[in-house]
């Protein structure tokens, strides 16, 4: 007994070294601007960017609209497979995982390919080209972070609805008379606040750092504005990356917070 | 005319080889507490379901009220139903539960609040209207399902084996309490159980139910003591099954062994000479010294 929490130690610590470590010297370097001193000077000359403000704040646009898409479209279709057609789960499964598969790069190309032109369905113009304008180009860029996303927010939502049980809820809810709106909104949706606060912290963490689809629809997100700050600059990006994990943890201490402040409960099923 | 009416129901589920439920009729006047007994698989869940609403009855009919309720979506049909797991809404605490029905139904504050306070004393739970449902045991919680569906008042109240979750003793407590409530508010009640003591103590009429067939439809004595069919013989109580010569059907004389006994009561359908099956309880049987006459 003894032997084996030693060994759990161990392994904690080492693996708490190995995730903080790195952090750890980036902050170091970061640290590092003026010659021989430690000083804020990186973080002041990345603060002192406007783009970094502009790109900081798009991108945390597109996440929220992004969050809102994505819940818009899991949240109903994973309960109505968790309800309804349980046999589809593999299928519906597997497409949610398909972005781990096909690479962000032939994924926007496949989205420049297709929308990049009018659409046309047997030679019929449904809508036109999409990369003309930067508002059209934004929703296209925001329904390709819903597909990037899709993992972790489908994953996060299903293994909620797992953990109640939705069907004897729903029937319960149905025989006191309410209705699907009223089922998803009181019932459902509230029981799967922490489901919902973490497939929503880990699409926002996805969306503001990445960049190979922010790039190549050309937009001015964050994941693009740090790449090319990194290949000019040598502190300033060691400032934004310990920034931007500062954000993330203060995110996630936020959801503790809301979390395990109400009184409502445990988020668990009926049992 | 009576209250409920289920008239050749059966259910078929896709890809099953049998139907779960066949020729189902049975008529259930208002006021009325029956139970559907039988062993798991027998149909009596999909039964209630399919009066729920939750299941769509294959063919037949299920009229309420005189009211064909086959088409009618489950949140329509104004039946209250109570579940094995109860299925109180975590999110929501007991007052909350209990008077969920009434808010989707649109009832004003004040008058949500009177009814969950009546509910509350009729389970006698006054004192948690604000604790959540985990904080309860089973039995409260089962209680708090019971007044939430009975809070919306409705036509008929559904009850899936409310009672089998939990441990013996509350389960005898609350099978009174739920009796007396249903006699109190005279509320037409469907209970399903495997349980033949729970079926039997509770009912105004048993349905014994096999393999989605109906075996015998009756008031608990009749079922224990008249049984029809030697499922209903054998999976209501204990007994033994005797292989008997039928001497004379106008008085009951039966010969087991070369020993003539007296059933008691005519044997209709059986000519004498014919070789029958009687069932016997462990319970009935005594020894007397002399002539023993039964």
């Amino acid at each position: 007994m003894r032997k084996v929490a030693w060994v759990a130690w161990i392994i904690y610590i080492f693996g708490i070294l190995y995730f903080v470590l790195p952090l750890f010297g980036t902050f170091i370097f970061s640290l590092q601007k003026s010659r021989g001193v430690l000083s804020l000077s990186a973080y002041q000359s990345a603060f002192a960017d406007p783009k970094f403000l502009e790109t900081f704040l798009f991108s945390n646009v597109m996440a929220v609209c992004t969050i809102i898409v994505s819940l818009l479209l899991v949240v109903p279709t994973a309960y109505w497979v968790q309800l309804r057609v349980p046999s589809w789960r593999p299928a519906v499964e597997f497409v949610t995982l398909l972005p781990f598969v096909i690479p962000a790069i032939v994924l926007v190309f496949g989205l420049i390919k297709t929308f990049g032109r009018p659409v046309t369905i047997f030679g019929v113009p449904v809508f036109p080209a999409l990369t003309t304008s930067a508002l059209s180009t934004d929703f296209l860029l925001v329904m390709a972070y819903v597909v990037l996303s899709l993992p972790y927010m489908y994953r996060a939502v299903d293994n909620g609805l797992r953990a109640m049980d939705v069907r004897v809820l729903t029937e319960a809810a149905q025989s006191l008379g309410a209705g699907w709106g009223t089922i998803l909104w009181r019932i459902i949706i509230p029981n799967l606040r922490s489901a919902l606060l973490s497939g929503a912290l880990l699409t926002f963490a996805i969306v503001v750092g990445e960049l190979t689809i922010a790039t190549f629809l050309a937009r001015p997100a964050f994941g693009p504005y740090l790449a090319l700050l990194g290949n000019h600059k040598a502190y300033e990006p060691a400032a934004l990356t310990i920034i931007s994990f500062a954000l993330t943890w203060l995110a996630m201490g936020l959801i503790d917070l809301v979390t395990r402040g109400s009184k409502r409960g445990p988020l668990t099923g009926a049992h | 005319m009576a209250f409920l009416e289920l008239t050749n129901v059966r259910k078929v589920f896709p890809n099953a080889q049998t139907p779960a439920v066949e020729d189902f009729n049975l008529n259930v006047n208002a006021g009325e507490f029956v139970s559907f007994l039988g062993p798991s698989g027998c149909g009596k869940t999909t039964t209630l379901r399919m009066i729920a609403g939750f299941e769509t009855a294959t063919s037949g009919s299920i009229v309420m009220d005189g009211r064909d309720i086959t088409p009618i979506r489950p949140n329509q049909r104004n039946i209250g139903m109570v579940f094995q797991s109860y299925a109180l809404f975590p999110n929501m605490n007991v007052a909350d539960n209990i008077g969920f029905g009434l808010k989707v139904g649109g009832k004003s504050k004040p008058e949500i609040k009177e009814r969950v306070g009546e509910m509350l004393a009729l389970i006698k739970l006054e004192e948690l209207g604000n604790r959540y449902p985990y904080q309860l045991s089973g039995g409260q919680q089962q209680r708090v399902a019971l007044a939430r569906a009975i809070a919306i008042r409705p036509q008929l109240l559904l009850l899936d084996e409310p009672l089998s979750a939990l441990d013996a003793k509350i389960r005898l407590s609350l099978r009174n309490e739920i009796r007396s409530i249903q006699r109190q508010l005279g509320i037409t009640t469907v209970y399903v159980t495997h349980d033949q003591e729970e079926a039997l103590s509770l009912s105004d009429r048993v349905v014994v139910m096999n393999r989605g067939l109906i075996e015998q439809v009756g008031p608990p004595f009749e079922i224990y003591n008249f049984p029809t069919t030697e499922f209903v013989a054998s999976f209501v109580g204990t007994l033994n099954l005797l292989k008997v010569k039928v001497i004379d059907p106008a008085t009951g004389a039966i010969q087991v062994d070369g020993q003539t006994f007296f059933t008691g009561r005519p044997l209709v359908n059986h000519a004498a000479g014919e070789t029958a099956q009687i069932a016997l309880r462990p319970g009935i049987v005594q020894s007397r010294q002399h002539g023993a006459r039964r």
